[in-house]
């Protein structure tokens, strides 16, 4: 039988699981110790292993952007061998990192390797709260170094934001601090629960109000910095009127198209999203098309929570993040923790 | 450097498209006192032939944006799914088909024309679609605006009298932005000499920007004869 080749703007690949800092809000789907479902998977391949399982879904996809993720990517040595062989196969690369790592002979070589864009933490102007957030003492002065050694060699870098009730309203001066440092534009994430930000639910969660005064803030700065700033968790219309913020990105999930960023775990283990620890099967054994068939997303992409069933705007908002419902309460078309916050009538 | 069929193909239909649109965005057509305002709607009745139906398609490219935009800002519909690009696909489709078995176009050729076409649909649609949930962020690769730069500057400063920030730190992200400020202080020149030396340093280390000539691409005349195609079909030869 023949399959076809999908298009994808796009596949995460997490090269590790293990990490070097222990973040309140992480999402790993490994972490955490209340989750709702069996153990996810442990360990990792090695770099034989790891670099066919590359060539195997390059293959089999037609994609030209590989975004690197862990855990904390830097921690596998051989983290140049993977974005050499992804320069070979004409890849754009992306990797998210918490910047730890990133002194300046390892920047220098992993730029010479072909790594594109860098995506970064910064999570307030303040070291306490990065730290706190982060926590790992003295990552606020490590990702700031990071950023500063990319710069001194003309690599890029992206800042994320993740917003919860902790570091909010350190918005604007952490915006300030990321284009004085020369980020080229920020991801203003709302602190999505999963992974071990389970266990930081109430703690961190913002409310609506909060991420309406927020987007203002985003908003103006945006303006004032010139400096892309995307939303791009979903914050569901009935919660937060977005439209006003005309400088900002919105986006919602798109699992299931060319747009979905499928990801592959350490083991070879592909699952719709990196947020989501439903996994469709292993890239190991089956083809990357049989595991994304409609009749394997099917559960995913159908789930919508009871609450937006006459909504208009369903298609397209999805009740937000569907796979952090599943995380947080085990039913993919649960109300996630965020739409909780919604108005009750 | 070898090139297959379909690569060629794809990046050919690619191009095309970004022509037809105007660099891919879509933009409003602007009324004058005494111009009118050309019909924004498709004909309702479709032309005649395979060939004229077929060129419609590719003249829809605005309307693919415009429609993917406008899907975006509405929040309604399935923009991801990109509806109306599949329903292009699919006429190009119908077209091409009846036109081979006029004898109009061969099989083969017919493939490599579709194929172009597929790949500007996506094009098209992905240059306008909004951001997903997870979007690894589009970045602007070109050296930051002097604008930008002297307010990064002023930001730099202000954050440096702070104390916060260790100073080795401090002294790579000062050394770092003067580097980018220094290229807008480049006369045409300078720059051309730089790049100069660029050159030559990438042809020392044997990595030398090859000639035209000298790239070998490998188009197959299939895939020539479907451009050749595309371009006499777009033309209205």
């Amino acid at each position: 039988m023949s399959w076809p080749r999908p298009r994808l703007q796009s596949l995460i690949f997490e090269v590790t699981q293990r990490c070097n800092h222990a973040c309140l809000h992480c999402y790993n789907v490994w972490q955490g110790e209340d989750s709702p479902h069996p153990p996810y998977p442990r360990g990792e391949l090695d770099t034989s292993q790891t670099l066919a399982l590359i060539a195997k879904a390059l293959d089999e996809v037609d994609c030209h952007h590989v975004t690197l993720t862990g855990g904390e990517p830097l921690l596998r040595r051989d983290l140049p061998e993977l974005l050499t062989f992804l320069k070979t196969r004409q890849v754009q690369t992306t990797v998210i990192s918490n910047g730890r790592l990133l002194d300046e002979p390892t920047v220098v070589k992993l730029l010479e390797c072909g790594a594109g864009l860098f995506e970064l933490p910064l999570l307030s102007h303040q070291r306490a709260t990065h730290d706190q957030l982060s926590g790992a003492p003295g990552a606020w002065d490590a990702v700031l170094a990071g950023m500063a050694n990319l710069r001194l060699h003309r690599g890029q870098f992206a800042v994320a934001f993740v917003a919860t009730r902790l570091n909010i309203e350190h918005l604007y001066p952490t915006l300030r601090l990321a284009s004085a440092f020369g980020a080229r534009a920020v991801m203003f994430n709302r602190f999505n629960p999963g992974g071990r930000g389970r266990q930081n639910l109430d703690l961190l969660l913002p409310n609506p109000e909060q991420v309406r005064q927020a987007l203002q803030t985003a908003n103006a700065a945006a303006a004032e910095l010139r400096l892309p700033i995307a939303c791009s968790i979903p914050i569901q219309p009935c919660l937060v009127d977005t439209r006003p913020y005309t400088n900002l990105g919105f986006g919602y999930c798109a699992a299931g198209g060319e747009r979905a960023y499928y990801t592959l775990d350490p083991l070879g283990n592909l699952r719709p999203c990196n947020h989501s620890d439903l996994i469709l099967g292993s890239l190991l054994e089956e083809r990357f098309a049989e595991l994304t068939a409609p009749a394997r997303m099917q559960a995913f992409t159908q789930a919508i929570p009871a609450y937006c069933a006459g909504c208009e705007r369903r298609t397209q908002c999805q009740g937000g993040c569907k796979a952090a419902a599943q995380v947080c309460y085990g039913a993919l078309d649960a109300e996630e923790p965020f739409l909780r916050l919604r108005p009750k009538n | 450097m070898s090139t297959s069929r379909r690569d060629f193909m794809k990046v050919f239909g690619a191009a095309v498209a970004s022509l037809l649109v105007m660099r891919c965005q879509a933009i409003a057509p602007t009324p004058t006192c005494y111009v009118p305002m050309p019909p924004t709607s498709l004909p309702t009745i479709p032309p005649g032939s395979a060939r004229e139906r077929l060129r419609l398609c590719w003249r829809r490219f605005g309307e693919l944006a415009q429609a993917t935009v406008d899907g975006s800002n509405t929040q309604e519909g399935d923009a991801y799914q990109n509806p109306l690009g599949q329903q292009m696909i699919t006429e190009h489709r119908a077209a091409l088909d009846e036109m081979v078995v006029n004898g109009e176009i061969s099989n083969q050729v017919a493939g490599l024309v579709h194929e172009a076409y597929e790949a500007a649909v996506f094009h098209v649609w992905r240059s306008n679609v909004m951001i997903t949930c997870y979007e690894p962020v589009m970045v602007d690769y070109a050296p930051s605006s002097a604008d930008v730069l002297v307010k990064q500057a002023e930001l730099l400063n202000e954050i440096a009298g702070q104390g916060s920030i260790d100073a080795e730190t401090l002294a790579k992200a000062q050394a770092a932005l003067e580097h980018d400020m220094a290229f807008y202080q480049l006369s045409d020149e300078d720059v051309a000499a730089l790049y100069d030396k660029i050159l030559a340093e990438a042809q020392a280390q044997g990595q030398a920007i090859p000639s035209f000539e000298a790239l070998e691409m490998e188009v197959s005349p299939e895939a020539q004869e479907a451009a050749q195609f595309i371009i006499t079909l777009l033309t209205g030869k």
